[in-house]
């Protein structure tokens, strides 16, 4: 077996339970408050009404790059399985860290397009 | 000498044919469930952007969305979300707490909670969806 050398930190494991107890908690309250409680009743009023408490702002300034994180994380970790070259690992590596930190930073920008409706 | 089943799955076929247990079965459906959540992030920030549109772009975005077919596959969306998270926690819990010799009777724990939730998640989405 001549496999290139694992490029899976420790850090990438420990930060992928972190975010994941995280978001635990994070996606239980998101999705009571938007699939249960305000289900069928959304529009931009609901989402700007609760975006003009800084609670919910800082939860979802968390959130989103929490999110990301694990999610590109995660699909590092399937890539990783297929063992690509040492090279194409440093290429994706990159690729998915630009992607992660630019829909961070889009994500973002969104929070403010809500913040500023009510 | 082990050779690995070639193609896209191979490897995903040699855990399943090689270690037919609780473990690989879980840990492949964490794969699925996880790949599927990363799709469905996409797409929640693709219908969230247009909130650059205003108001009333937004509101036409959403009422679109908001159809009894969507709230059905919601079911699905909770059933993907309800597994990965009970899932992830138990593979947490086994490498923080030192917890891997009972990780099969963990996974069942999960697995109770998992139906619980979605006798809940059955009742209240369909209920909702027949009452539309």
């Amino acid at each position: 077996m001549n496999e290139t050398p694992s490029k899976i930190s420790a850090y990438g494991w420990l930060l992928q339970r972190i975010t994941g107890i995280f978001l635990a908690f994070f996606l239980i309250f998101h999705f009571q408050v938007l699939h249960f409680t305000k289900a069928w009743k959304l529009d931009f009023s609901v989402v700007t009404q609760r975006m003009n408490s800084t609670g919910w702002v800082i939860f979802y300034l968390i959130f989103v790059p929490a999110g990301l994180f694990h999610a590109f994380n995660g699909a590092w970790q399937v890539i990783h399985d297929y063992r690509p070259k040492a090279g194409t690992q440093t290429a994706v590596k990159t690729l998915l860290w630009i992607l992660g930190i630019a829909i961070s930073v889009w994500g973002y920008y969104l929070i403010i397009t809500f913040t500023k409706g009510a | 000498m082990y050779q690995p089943k070639s193609g896209f799955f191979g490897k995903y076929k040699d855990e399943v044919s090689l270690n037919p247990n609780v473990g690989t079965w879980s840990w492949l459906l964490h794969r699925i469930t996880g790949v599927i959540l990363v799709i469905y992030l996409f797409m929640h920030f693709f219908a969230l952007s247009s909130s650059i549109g205003g108001e009333t772009t937004f509101n036409s975005w959403l009422s679109n969305l908001q159809t009894p077919l969507t709230h059905v596959l919601e079911i699905g969306l909770a059933a993907v979300v309800a597994f990965h998270l009970l899932n992830g926690l138990r593979i947490t819990f086994a490498d923080f707490f030192f917890l891997t010799k009972p990780h099969k009777t963990i996974f069942w724990i999960a697995m109770v909670i998992f139906v619980v939730f979605m006798i809940i998640t059955l009742v209240v989405f369909l209920g909702r969806a027949f009452s539309h």
